[in-house]
């Protein structure tokens, strides 16, 4: 868990990072001198209190961000072998938003996949968390990548971050795919490749992407877009493919 | 005081509450139980708060909680907290930003 936390510590503005289950008990926290362990299983503990609360109003809730006049709280839940767990950011007002909301997924996958017991990814979560504690290594972009040599799909000229893994039917499939998060990142930045891949498994949930649902991708991430204008840019250029 | 009316014609904004911090409700606006809504937003926001002065954040501006397909946006304005809820829930961006100008703040 540790290189997880570790590689959140390491984006700009980011103070602490801590990981608790719905109990509020603190499973593994990262952060600045400050934050010792006392004061994390405390603000632990009262995150915990109040994620419950918000169960009641918004029983499916992903992610909750909370605005300080200093700073952010985001919280993101993971679940895990049908728990329910939470990964916490504290960051100050430098924080990037954009860039750590993506990085704040990919590190939510990977902890995932550490609570259930398997890997992170290749060389990240493995072994005992005593071999772990003390690193400060986190994965380099290329091992959190998906193996995308066979479909056709190129992320390399869009962004190198906020990957998971989506399925093509053939490489037009992927090309496509592609092609959409290029134009997407137009409108909505570097997340544009995460709302792809979020619209590549609402609309082809079952079975590989492939050309058959092109259209209902390009609507699904059309209403990424506030700007009407904008949406209908993003529908044109990608209805010429 | 937070004008609800006007709030709840952003696009985007299903419903709004206005409550305060204590779990007071005070108005809604195509909410149908608005004292539920507020009093939760108020529990919320207090312990959201308290974890923020632990951590040296310094006081809650605002709070987006985002779902699959709808989201929430709680903004407290000193004693008063306005809850909108948003759908869908890619709209809370968009929806913060609104908020933000019509009750003017920046956080």
């Amino acid at each position: 868990m540790d290189p997880i936390l570790q590689s959140l510590m390491d984006l700009a503005g980011v103070t602490a990072v801590l990981v608790f289950d719905s109990a509020g008990q603190l499973l593994g926290h990262r952060g600045h001198t400050v934050y010792d362990q006392g004061l994390c299983e405390q603000v632990s503990g009262a995150l915990a209190k109040a994620l419950d609360a918000v169960q009641l109003q918004q029983e499916d809730w992903e992610t909750v961000t909370a605005h300080f006049a200093d700073g952010k709280l985001v919280l993101r839940r993971v679940i895990a072998n049908g728990q329910t767990h939470v990964l916490t950011v504290v960051a100050d007002a430098t924080l990037n938003p954009s860039f750590a909301t993506v990085a704040i997924r990919v590190a939510a996958g990977k902890l995932k996949r550490v609570l259930e017991g398997g890997p992170a990814s290749s060389g990240v979560g493995t072994g005992s968390s005593a071999a772990r504690a003390g690193s400060s290594s986190s994965p380099a972009p290329s091992e959190s990548r998906p193996n995308l040599a066979n479909s056709g799909l190129s992320w390399s000229k869009i962004s190198n971050v906020g990957l998971s893994r989506v399925s093509v039917a053939d490489p037009a499939s992927g090309a496509f795919l592609a092609r959409c998060a290029k134009e997407l990142a137009q409108h909505v930045g570097p997340i544009a490749k995460v709302y792809v891949e979020e619209a590549v498994r609402r609309v082809s949930p079952e079975t590989p992407f492939s050309m058959a649902v092109a259209r209902a991708l390009i609507d699904d991430l059309g209403a990424q877009i506030e700007d009407a204008a904008d949406r209908t840019q993003f529908q044109k250029a990608l209805a010429k493919a | 005081m937070a004008d609800l009316a006007l709030i709840a014609r952003i696009p985007s904004v299903a419903s709004a509450v206005l409550g305060d911090l204590a779990g007071g409700f005070y108005d809604a606006i195509r909410e149908g139980d608005g004292e539920s809504v507020a009093s939760v937003a108020a529990f919320v926001s207090s312990a959201l708060a308290g974890a923020g002065e632990e951590l040296g954040l310094g006081a809650l501006h605002r709070v987006g909680i985002a779902g699959e397909k709808r989201a929430l946006a709680v903004v407290v304005l000193g004693n008063s907290v306005v809850i909108a809820r948003i759908e869908p829930a890619a709209s809370l961006a968009a929806v913060e930003r609104a908020l933000d100008a019509a009750v003017g703040t920046g956080g």
